[in-house]
């Protein structure tokens, strides 16, 4: 399938991967999917954001939201739990990094597997192009996947902004009249 | 922090106090696994592991076990 991917495409999905890598995530997920599309300059998916008025920080910001496993310090503060000094004192006893460590298997180079969310994204963005015969299948394919994958924290993050499915795609078929990618 | 966390789940906005009870969740959860795992290192037996947490041997024992067995 890669074969079929633009330029955009495969950069968004080298970026996906590089921010699960980062984040020691033992899969990458579809919000890292999402993300890598809308971080590649210019790509189709970032020009249809930007029609909806969706900014690329709050879309990064509300994807961690919806991670199941993120321990949010600004929300522990507000009832007077400090994370830091949670952390410090575990560390004190089980090592640096081990509170952040503690879920999941310490991966930190060497290939990070597609969970299932991301890998049906993947597929939906196939048939995306194919129900719009594109040539290739590019962001804008794999923007239209997120907002298709109910229940994943891709579609989520888009709900979150109250755009439909119909509204994401008149924006990527916009943008795709804007310019090629 | 008890008074804190009274205030705060039962503070007005529920979003707030949504997120906070879930990153509280996430905390105990770490610190169970890494507790859990410490213990097992020291010889704990299951068992014994179970009684402090509150919980049936078979249930620890189910979500730790293949990872420190």
């Amino acid at each position: 399938m890669y074969e079929r991917f633009t330029r955009s495409a495969r950069q968004a999905v080298v970026w996906a991967e590089e921010a699960g890598r980062r984040e020691g995530a033992d899969h990458i997920e579809s919000g890292h999917v999402l993300l890598g599309a809308v971080h590649v300059e210019r790509s189709v998916a970032a020009r249809a954001l930007a029609r909806l008025g969706i900014e690329p920080d709050s879309l990064a910001e509300c994807v961690r939201s919806l991670k199941t496993d993120s321990l949010d310090a600004d929300a522990l503060a507000g009832i007077g739990v400090d994370l830091e000094a949670v952390r410090a004192q575990v560390e004190a006893t089980f090592g640096a990094g081990a509170l952040d460590a503690a879920t999941r298997p310490r991966r930190t180079k060497g290939h990070v597997p597609f969970d299932p969310a991301a890998k049906k994204m993947l597929e939906l963005a196939l048939r995306e192009a194919i129900r719009f015969r594109s040539k290739g299948i590019d962001t804008g394919h794999l923007l239209l996947a997120a907002a298709r994958l109910d229940g994943a924290a891709a579609q989520k993050a888009l709900a979150w902004f109250g755009h439909d499915r119909k509204a994401i795609e008149d924006a990527v078929v916009a943008a795709w009249a804007d310019a090629g990618e | 922090m008890s008074s804190d966390l009274m205030s705060a789940a039962a503070g007005d906005d529920p979003a707030e106090g949504l997120h906070a009870v879930r990153s509280l969740r996430v905390l105990a959860d770490r610190l169970e696994a890494l507790h859990v795992e410490r213990a097992r290192r020291l010889g704990w037996p299951w068992q014994h592991i179970a009684d402090v947490l509150g919980v049936t041997r078979q249930a620890v024992h189910k979500k730790y076990g293949k990872r420190f067995p």
